[in-house]
């Protein structure tokens, strides 16, 4: 598995790893055009998903170098020690990512939000309408769809939400 | 000729003739049939057996009720939506030709009281109320019913040993923009992103409140 590794001299593995934890992370992921030369698709497949699953179980796990270590004793020490020092680098934003993971365990999470104040200046039914809305798009991942929830707020409505939601923050900021 | 009650434009042609239909009934039950239009523009339910007792002994047809109660219920709204006074209705609709007094020979009654000025009368009280009506009922799109909420606490998952972390899972009711129907949604928040969702909301809630 991660032996292949050693086909790499070790700037160059430190960089791939450095790109596989970016892939983790949601960024881009290392690409297979770079190293045909040095893996074939079936190695290259293998090699990408074994580092990602040891890096999410190191991470996950919060494992000690040591267990990390013993999981690449096919590994010369050097390209291992090259892994260790990308782990340690990257750990927090791969334990960032895994919490993300955890979250988007449920059927629908919340993937992003925009909002926009207008000021509705008038309408079919009355000519001076002047009543400021808030508009308010959740972008909702929902069984890997992304599905967009609008909902356009008045001053009581969004009073509403916002008491609602400072309620909730309330006990949340009690955890911490 | 152009009226304000129209919004600065002309009096459409059915309303100018069905208002002599409407000179023909005593003010008093002009009054009352006001009342039961402007009860119907509130959302309050119109009473169209008391609408056909009011418009009995003008001798109305279903034809020229319907007309009456349709031509009223458009002076109404349009004063209403183009925030005409009760004065400039009155003398608006003068000019159209609704007599200042029930006509004579037609009504027995001694009515003093005039049609506009009963007409204008009714409109002015329910004035504010007919506007916040149709503010109300302005077109938007998607509306907030209800929220609710729960705050977890996560301890553990498959992917992290250790996670403990709240997170916060929200039930936003929505009326729906093209369905109309209700809707809910249910969806779960990292109390990161929910301190991030609630601190911009507060940003635009500051800024609408600037607004006044």
């Amino acid at each position: 598995m991660a032996a292949s590794l050693s086909r790499l001299p070790i700037t160059g593995c430190l960089k791939l790893c450095h790109r596989v934890v970016d892939g983790l992370c949601g960024q881009e992921p290392p690409h297979r055009g770079d190293y045909s030369a040095t893996w074939s698709l079936e190695e290259w497949m293998e090699l990408i998903n074994s580092l990602t699953a040891l890096f999410r179980m190191v991470v996950g796990n919060n494992s000690s170098d040591e267990e990390m270590l013993a999981e690449l004793v096919d590994l010369d020490s050097g390209h291992a020690q090259a892994l260790l020092s990308v782990l340690r680098a990257r750990e927090e934003e791969i334990h960032h990512a895994l919490l993300e993971r955890t979250i988007s365990i449920s059927c629908a999470t919340l993937q992003d939000f925009d909002w926009q104040l207008k000021l509705a200046l008038s309408s079919d039914k009355i000519s001076s309408l002047h009543t400021p809305l808030l508009s308010l798009n959740l972008d909702v991942r929902e069984n890997g769809h992304l599905q967009p929830v609008t909902v356009e707020m008045n001053r009581e409505e969004l009073n509403t939400l916002i008491s609602s939601l400072e309620a909730a923050n309330k006990v949340v900021l009690q955890l911490k | 000729m152009r009226f304000r009650f129209c919004g600065d434009l002309d009096c459409p042609d059915w309303v100018l003739a069905e208002i002599s239909t409407l000179a023909k009934i005593s003010s008093v039950k002009m009054k009352l049939l006001c009342a039961q239009v402007l009860k119907d523009l509130l959302g309050e339910g119109i009473d169209y057996d008391k609408v056909a007792k009011l418009t009995a002994d003008a001798k109305f047809e279903s034809g020229d009720i319907k007309a009456s109660v349709a031509v009223l219920s458009f002076i109404l709204s349009s004063a209403a939506k183009h925030d005409v006074d009760s004065e400039s209705l009155s003398s608006e609709l003068q000019q159209l030709g609704l007599p200042k007094a029930g006509v004579e020979g037609k009504n027995v009654q001694f009515d003093l009281e005039e049609h506009t000025t009963g007409l204008c009368k009714s409109y002015e009280d329910k004035h504010s109320a007919l506007q916040d009506k149709l503010r109300e009922t302005s077109l938007r799109l998607g509306q907030l019913e209800d929220v609710s909420w729960r705050v977890d606490y996560t301890l553990s998952s498959s992917e992290l040993r250790e996670v403990n972390e709240p997170a916060i899972q929200l039930k936003l009711q929505l009326n729906g923009a093209e369905s109309g129907a209700s809707e809910t949604k249910v969806v779960s928040v990292s109390a990161e992103k929910f301190r991030v969702l609630l601190a911009e909301l507060k940003q635009g809630q500051t800024m609408m409140n600037a607004l006044q």
